[in-house]
């Protein structure tokens, strides 16, 4: 069963940080995963910031990839939870009760039956995951294309009130026609607008429809994904603010020159 | 979602803000019909030619997020940022980052729990940054704006984003980026 890799380890969904803590029903919702080493039975604790919350399951998932795990232990887990673990090479065994030190010896000893649903696999055994089935995939496209739509269909019917109601010799006194200026003014809008990238595509093709340089259109697109302000806080709680705020603005500097060089290359092929 | 996103992952926006725009825009257009009611009608009918124009690429978006769906997992691409350095990290990582999809917040908390496993800041920013390259929306892109501007624009954003993820590591150093 612990073929291959010389630190063999399990993870084991609990309720507390030792081997005498109770196991925990559901893997997603577990306070902790106690990460025991087989071999040796040493042990440590890990626990996800989000534990209990929604959205934990993927982070238990992350946690779990992240340790190298062989085999997660736990009452229930969630198909989805499951069908990631088990692409990832990591077996399943649900329905475990007791402490976690009592599941880890009867892991040892063999006593679990891998979950049904669950057929692990070894790279190269013939028995890798089936691939996502058309339905399920159909499914998700048709959420994400519902998620995408209302916004999208929005933005339309603002850039159809755009080319009605505001004049181009407006949008001309706002954009100049410089090159550079055009450009930061288009990395700005970039910058503060967000929402999914086909927005910038709709929203530039219609302004450089309505005579807007390509540059000022290119930084909007560009910025648009790569700079954030508006999620700005969220990126500096999750990943630092050192991080975020050098991040941004490094991204939109560089957006200025890429614009650039963009617009000139093209009109090079153009020619 | 797509291969890429993070299913169910905790997301700050509530439903409220996810209508609120679209529910603002038709509030706006019910004003403007009431005010200048031919020109908001011009704005309609505009907007209606737009999104006539857009159906094929839309049909193609959804093809290609079909395949995406059908052939990727979010967990795969978690993998793509793992500790790996080097050229090869940042090949992954930049598939990661194309391949990824739905809105970036839900992406936070993965990227920081895979940095204290261990990912650098430039495998974190060349992700980052490789999703302005949406390989299923380019039929939409390219409808706009041709293929020569296209595949410019995204080659050097790939570019950009190796340079960009280097200059943040030099800026900051790994583990010390609160």
């Amino acid at each position: 069963m612990h073929k291959g890799a010389s630190v063999v380890k399990v993870a084991i969904a609990a309720e507390g940080s030792d081997l005498g803590a109770s196991t925990a029903h559901r893997f997603g919702m577990s306070p902790f995963l106690v990460i025991v080493d087989l071999d040796t039975g040493e042990f440590e604790a890990v626990t996800s910031p989000d534990a209990g919350k929604r959205g934990a399951g993927m982070q238990a998932v992350v946690l779990a990839l992240s340790k190298d795990v062989k085999a997660v232990l736990t009452g229930y887990c969630s198909p989805t939870a499951r069908s990631h673990l088990t692409a990832n090479g990591i077996d399943v065994f649900t329905g475990v009760t007791g402490t976690v030190g009592e599941a880890f010896e009867k892991y040892k000893r063999g006593d679990f039956q891998r979950s049904l649903e669950s057929e692990p696999h070894a790279p190269g055994d013939g028995t890798e995951p089936k691939p996502v089935s058309f339905t399920r995939a159909l499914r998700n496209s048709l959420r994400q294309f519902a998620t995408l739509f209302p916004v999208m269909v929005s933005v339309v019917l603002l850039v159809g009130l755009l080319n009605a109601f505001v004049s181009r010799s407006l949008l001309a006194s706002i954009l100049s026609g410089n090159a550079a200026l055009d450009t930061l003014w288009g990395a700005c809008f970039g910058s503060i607008l967000a929402g999914n990238p086909i927005n910038s595509y709709i929203i530039g093709g219609q302004l450089l429809e309505q005579g807007i340089s390509l540059f000022a259109v290119t930084a909007l697109m560009v910025t648009w994904v790569t700079v954030g302000v508006v999620q700005l806080p969220a990126e500096m709680a999750a990943l630092g603010k050192r991080f975020a705020l050098l991040r941004n603005a490094i991204c939109f500097v560089a957006a200025l020159p890429i614009s650039v060089v963009t617009v000139a290359i093209f009109n090079l092929l153009a020619r | 979602m797509i291969s890429g996103r993070p299913q169910k992952a905790k997301s700050p926006k509530p439903l409220w803000g996810t209508l609120l725009f679209p529910v603002s825009v038709l509030v706006i257009y019910g004003i403007l019909f009431t005010v200048f009611p031919d020109r908001a009608w011009l704005a309609l009918k505009g907007s209606i030619a737009v999104f006539l124009r857009l159906l094929l690429p839309l049909g193609l978006v959804f093809v290609v997020m079909l395949a995406f769906n059908l052939l990727l997992k979010p967990a795969q691409i978690v993998r793509f940022l793992g500790k790996n350095a080097g050229i090869k990290g940042i090949i992954l990582s930049m598939a990661g980052g194309i391949i990824s999809a739905g809105p970036i917040y839900a992406w936070y908390p993965l990227l920081a729990e895979v940095r204290k496993k261990g990912a650098g800041n430039i495998s974190i920013t060349v992700f980052l940054y490789n999703r302005a390259v949406k390989p299923f929306l380019l039929p939409v892109m390219i409808a706009y704006f041709g293929w020569a501007y296209v595949g410019t624009l995204t080659f050097l954003t790939m570019l950009a984003s190796i340079g960009i993820g280097y200059c943040l590591s030099l800026l900051i150093k790994e583990n010390s980026y609160r």
